[in-house]
């Protein structure tokens, strides 16, 4: 079987510079992708980045501040995303809504800010409200891109973001059969957060083409939380002999929408992101949340859950004591690690997770 | 001595080594502080624990557990400790293992399984090396320090759960003329209120029995079963109990 090659974000970068295109730099967790691609913006999402010195941005920050905000404001002031056309932060907790406050009021950067809020549930007044946050950012958007939005654009890039969704869903409900490590599904899942659509799913394609007859062995288990950074606890995962068979991270699998049928393109868009699986971003209930990570745990055969979360990230960590309880209660052992997206994993998290798998086996 | 298996714990402040029977009665041991070059230290022990019970299988643990070259494999300190303590008393229940860098609190099932575990994060606190750091303050031997909580007629609040937080409260307490005493004993029961914090969060199953070499202190079992309400147990040798538990599974 053939390696599948995975550009990098740089290369798709350099690859949507050389088209002509622009580049939205966009912090996580639900970010209008089919809106920013119908103004010729690629988006490229900002998790920290984790390679960025948290230490820059101590002056605007409280100590408690997620690493993500914290990595993520420094590599603004290290003039990381000074190439990027603009810089989307959507209301996803009060950290992130801070960020985009202090790089309004404060940073200044020379992309211009663009925050954009999102309501926590799934009502159609819900809907209503983010329809028009959506139109207010469509607007923006039309002064940088010096066009104005091409509705007909738009429903053609929301077509290309559910085929994407159904790609990456069809990878990890065939990820014992794709022949990739722990380490290598989530490079390919991830390569979302900055490839266009049609490229993900080219990707997603090949894969899906390669994959075997045999099913990887290994003690299945679900991978839950934020972001799988510092990338190498997938290592560990491979190491200690755990296969990830099914994902609820807030980076993947939360952000697989259902698909939504709207005349209005913005509308459409709108519904889309409040279409994603139970999420902590979006005040979901727990019993949502827990029927969900049962229902992939039962599908997908997972016999434990692991949440690795970023430490103090307020949103996920709400939840993480009732939803321990309520897997527990369900028959589904958890295993719960906080790390700071700046660090090294430590020696103690290893050892967790080795003993998780140990359990399970 | 014909050892059937023989476990390793390659643990941070100590290594312990352990050789068993078929039967898996403890027909060896040996124990030794942790040195800086721990890989060569491991390899000498193992061929120590080869040369004197006899050939066999090894399974390795500890924090090092992945330098101890020769080992058929390396299986972490919390099945260890559970298989360890389950053989010694013959019953699940709950093992809390205090060793000099985490502890661990482990449900073990009534076949000697881990049904579920809990550690304490990157931190000194609840763990040997709070005691060391504060008794180092103190200037006092670690090995004393239980008999004297035990002892003292009073007791003084330390409120710092930090190790280092601890040793700088332990100096505004000397500045203000506590006894020593009272500071040792408040000392042992701030570590022991951060340990029965972390049993509480997995929910106590009785027995509950220590491990590690932090539970040979007398101070740490009386008070740790005033927090639960309930008895502690102490195996024969605790700080024996991962190497004792990886030698065991080395039979399987």
């Amino acid at each position: 079987m053939a390696p599948i090659s995975i550009p990098g974000r740089r290369e798709a970068i350099e690859d949507q510079r050389a088209a002509g295109g622009g580049l939205a730099a966009v912090f996580p967790v639900h970010n209008p992708r089919a809106l920013l691609r119908s103004f010729g913006l690629l988006p490229v999402e900002v998790w920290g980045p984790p390679s960025a010195r948290g230490d820059r941005a101590a002056a605007h920050l409280q100590a408690y501040t997620c690493s993500l905000v914290r990595c993520g404001l420094s590599f603004v002031l290290a003039g990381g995303l000074d190439r990027a056309d603009c810089i989307v932060v959507p209301h996803a907790c009060d950290s992130l809504q801070g960020l985009g406050s202090l790089l309004l009021d404060f940073v200044k950067p020379s992309p211009p800010v663009l925050p954009y809020y999102l309501p926590r549930g799934e009502r159609d007044v819900d809907r209503a409200y983010l329809t028009a946050e959506i139109e207010s950012l469509a607007e923006r958007l039309a002064r940088i891109a010096g066009r104005e939005l091409d509705r007909a654009e738009l429903h053609a890039r929301l077509d290309r973001e559910e085929q994407a969704d159904r790609a990456a869903a069809a990878l990890i409900d065939d990820r014992r059969r794709l022949g990739l490590s722990n380490r290598r599904l989530y490079e390919l899942l991830r390569s979302r957060e900055y490839l266009p659509a049609e490229r993900f799913c080219a990707l997603a394609d090949s894969a899906l083409e390669a994959r075997g007859e045999m099913e990887a062995a290994g003690v299945p288990v679900l991978l839950s939380g934020l972001v799988p950074e510092p990338a190498s606890v997938l290592d560990a995962l491979d190491a200690a002999g755990a296969c990830v068979v099914a994902d609820d991270m807030a980076c993947a699998g939360r952000r697989i929408y259902r698909a939504c049928a709207f005349d209005d393109p913005l509308e459409r868009q709108a519904a889309r992101l409040l279409s994603g699986p139970p999420d902590s971003t979006r005040d979901c209930s727990m019993g949502a949340r827990v029927a969900h990570l049962c229902e992939l745990a039962e599908r997908s055969g997972a016999r434990g859950v692991i949440f690795f979360d970023v430490k103090f990230c307020e949103p996920e960590l709400f939840y993480l004591p009732r939803l321990q309880a309520g897997l527990r209660e369900a028959g589904l052992a958890c295993l719960a690690c906080e790390v700071d997206l700046a660090d090294a994993l430590p020696d103690q998290i290893l050892t967790r997770l080795e003993a998780f798998v140990e359990m399970l086996s | 001595m014909n050892a059937a298996g023989i476990g390793v714990d390659a643990g941070s402040t100590v290594v312990k080594a352990c050789a068993v029977t078929a039967a898996g009665s403890r027909i060896w041991q040996h124990v030794e502080l942790t040195e800086p070059r721990l890989e060569e230290q491991a390899r000498r022990i193992a061929a120590l624990a080869r040369e004197q019970a006899g050939a066999a299988p090894l399974v390795a643990t500890g924090y090092g557990r992945k330098l101890v070259a020769g080992a058929e494999r390396a299986i972490t300190e919390i099945t260890c400790h559970a298989r360890g303590v389950f053989a010694e008393l013959g019953s699940g229940g709950t093992v809390v293992d205090i060793g000099g860098q985490d502890s661990k609190v482990i449900s073990v099932g009534a076949d000697g399984s881990v049904r579920n575990f809990a550690m304490n994060d990157k931190c000194a606190a609840g763990t040997g090396r709070f005691l060391e750091v504060t008794a180092a303050r103190l200037r006092l031997a670690v090995e004393e320090i239980g008999a004297m909580a035990l002892a003292a007629a009073e007791e003084v609040p330390i409120s710092s759960t930090c190790a280092v937080f601890a040793e700088s409260e332990i100096v505004s307490l000397i500045a203000r003329g506590a006894a020593l005493e009272a500071i040792v004993r408040g000392l042992h029961r701030s570590l022991v209120a951060r340990l029965a914090s972390l049993v509480r969060s997995l929910g106590i199953v009785e027995p509950v029995a220590l491990s590690g070499g932090v539970a040979r202190n007398p101070a740490i079992a009386a008070f740790l079963a005033e927090a639960l309400g309930c008895e502690v147990k102490l195996p024969e040798a605790p700080q024996l109990m991962g190497a004792y538990g990886a030698a065991l599974l080395a039979l399987d």
